[in-house]
């Protein structure tokens, strides 16, 4: 068997999942791919969702665009995902485009596995969107983004607590 | 309240949730791992390689604590569950940042991994024996009537991929070592015509196809010019991406299985969880990503998978009714077979003799590889029939 490198791996896959986003009608609803230059460093546009029948309108016509920078170790290790700031004003979204969700992170308590994909993880991050009621920020977003300034989300420990939004 | 939220928490209240980063409640209490653990902790030097969850919260709450923070009862807090949720950070000037925390956790993980690679070398049972020499008196009597039936085991890195990393790598040591091509045949078969059951329980092709290649690859390289050897095994199986992409395959084949039989497995999943949790719930939370330990429904649901039959010896405390003291059976080691549905049901009468091709040694929170003695004429009567 030809033994391949970490990156090979993840370079295979990471194409893999750009030929999808470069399908009108394999890519996920809402999400455009603006840029993937170079091949590891993606920007993503995610379209604020429509509100549901009798909910808040509270992202419509808005656009917001997402960083992912995939490592060495993709699919093995989560992508580094965060908005661009300015990020949706959400209850789990901080002012400096940090994300609280699950999937996103790896060890103890996240939620990532090999078997998702950026794909997957833009439909869930649309669908936080959706199911928001509340324009508002996490509590301590100042203290937060003060604290973590230029760095990257997954140097942050999480903790995942809340499925209703 | 509990949450990490800077500004709005007692100096305290903040600190107790730094150390607790563990697991969600529910996955502490069906995980075969963290807290069932202690059980098990006397006597046992595995205890510091296997039990990375510990280790790592320990040390993580004395860095609070060198810092003059009070750290109480961490692990209880996780327990009062409040909605929200926030990066767990307070907002002491002297708490560690979570930029210290990781880095001592990556140092405590790169410690590990330099004293247990991803699978070991074989060893002799007495090393086992060794291990437990302070031990309990149960551990030590089990341990010998285990050297009846086993003669060697390979430690494996606990690291939550322990079942999976054991059984892949006991299954293809076997088939180099005996050169069996018909089951080589078959197992490769078996795994390409989940290309299709995977896809239809929802896989994307793109996060198998790479795995599956690198499996089947290894498997094919037997009885070519330059088959696959145990050294080189070794060598893929603690290989950085090698290692975790077979298990990555291996996980999807788990959870495929259970989504594919989810009115079988459905009643197992409710009995382990506390909360409602569906079938593919469990799946994407406790089956598909790395780490995640394995409890029966996983081992059922490989053996199913890949029809290779598994033998689980039991090595914990548990003593049958002769405990009292009386009789030799007290130290009788539990094992349980777990056998592929078809083979049992083809076998029939013959089913209790389906032989087991992996054997694993489990100890609470932890799986090895078990290499049975060889096989005399005389006995192999009597090792069929128990």
């Amino acid at each position: 068997m030809g033994t391949r490198s970490p990156s090979q791996i993840a370079m295979r896959r990471i194409q893999s999942e750009l030929a999808d986003w470069l399908l009108d009608d394999r890519r996920p609803e809402g999400c455009q791919l603006e840029s993937f230059e170079p091949l590891m460093s993606w920007v993503v546009v995610i379209e604020g969702p429509d509100a549901a029948p009798g909910m808040p309108k509270l992202y419509n016509g808005e656009r917001f665009r997402l960083r992912v920078n995939f490592s060495d170790r993709y699919p093995l290790d989560p992508p580094e995902v965060y908005f661009i700031p300015p990020s949706p004003v959400h209850p789990h979204i901080y002012s400096n485009g940090h994300i609280c969700l699950d999937i996103l992170y790896d060890g103890d308590n996240g939620g990532w596995s090999p078997a998702l994909t950026l794909g997957k993880v833009a439909i869930s991050l649309r669908s936080m969107l959706a199911s928001n009621t509340e324009l508002k920020r996490p509590p301590g977003d100042q203290e937060y983004c003060a604290r973590t300034c230029g760095r990257s989300p997954k140097q942050t420990r999480w903790e995942f607590e809340d499925d209703t939004v | 309240m509990r949450s990490a939220y800077a500004g709005n928490e007692s100096p305290a209240r903040a600190e107790s949730s730094v150390g607790a980063i563990s697991h969600q409640q529910n996955a502490e209490t069906f995980t075969d791992g963290a807290e069932s653990r202690p059980l098990q902790s006397v006597g046992d030097h595995s205890v510091g390689v296997s039990f990375a969850d510990n280790t790592l919260r320990t040390s993580v709450n004395s860095v609070s604590a060198a810092v003059g923070d009070s750290v109480d009862e961490p692990t209880a807090e996780i327990v009062s569950s409040t909605p929200i949720l926030g990066p767990n950070q307070g907002e002491e000037v002297s708490r560690p940042t979570d930029d210290q925390i990781i880095a001592q956790e990556n140092s405590i993980r790169a410690a590990e991994a330099e004293k247990m690679p991803f699978v070991g070398t074989v060893e002799p049972l007495s090393a086992l024996e060794e291990e437990y020499r302070q031990g309990s008196f149960v551990f030590r009597e089990k341990i010998r009537s285990l050297e009846m039936q086993y003669g060697s085991m390979r430690r494996t890195r606990g690291d939550g991929n322990c079942f999976f990393r054991s059984f892949m790598f006991a299954f293809m040591e076997k088939l180099v070592q005996d050169n069996d091509l018909t089951e080589r045949n078959r197992v490769v078969t078996c795994i390409r015509q989940w290309k299709a059951k995977l896809i239809a329980v929802g896989f994307q092709e793109l996060v198998f196809e790479d795995a599956m290649e690198i499996v089947i690859d290894q498997l094919n390289s037997l009885g070519t010019t330059e088959p696959l050897n145990v050294a080189q095994l070794e060598a893929n199986m603690r290989d950085a991406m090698l290692s975790p992409m077979i298990i990555m395959l291996l996980r999807m084949l788990t959870s495929a299985e259970i989504q594919r039989r989810s009115d079988f497995f459905a009643p197992f999943i409710m009995g382990m969880c506390d909360d409602e949790i569906s079938v593919e719930q469990f799946c994407r939370r406790y089956v598909e990503p790395m780490g995640e330990e394995s409890d029966h429904v996983h081992i059922v649901a490989l053996t199913n998978a890949l029809q290779v039959p598994i033998r689980v010896v039991y090595l914990d405390r548990s003593v049958g009714a002769a405990m009292a003291g009386v009789g030799y059976d007290s130290a009788a080691v539990n094992h349980h077979d777990f056998v592929p549905d078809a083979l049992s049901e083809s076998a029939s009468a013959a089913a209790a003799a389906v032989k087991p091709r992996v054997h694993v040694l489990y100890r609470p929170g932890h799986y090895d590889i078990l290499y049975p003695l060889p096989v005399t004429a005389a006995d192999s009567t009597q090792i069929a029939s128990c």
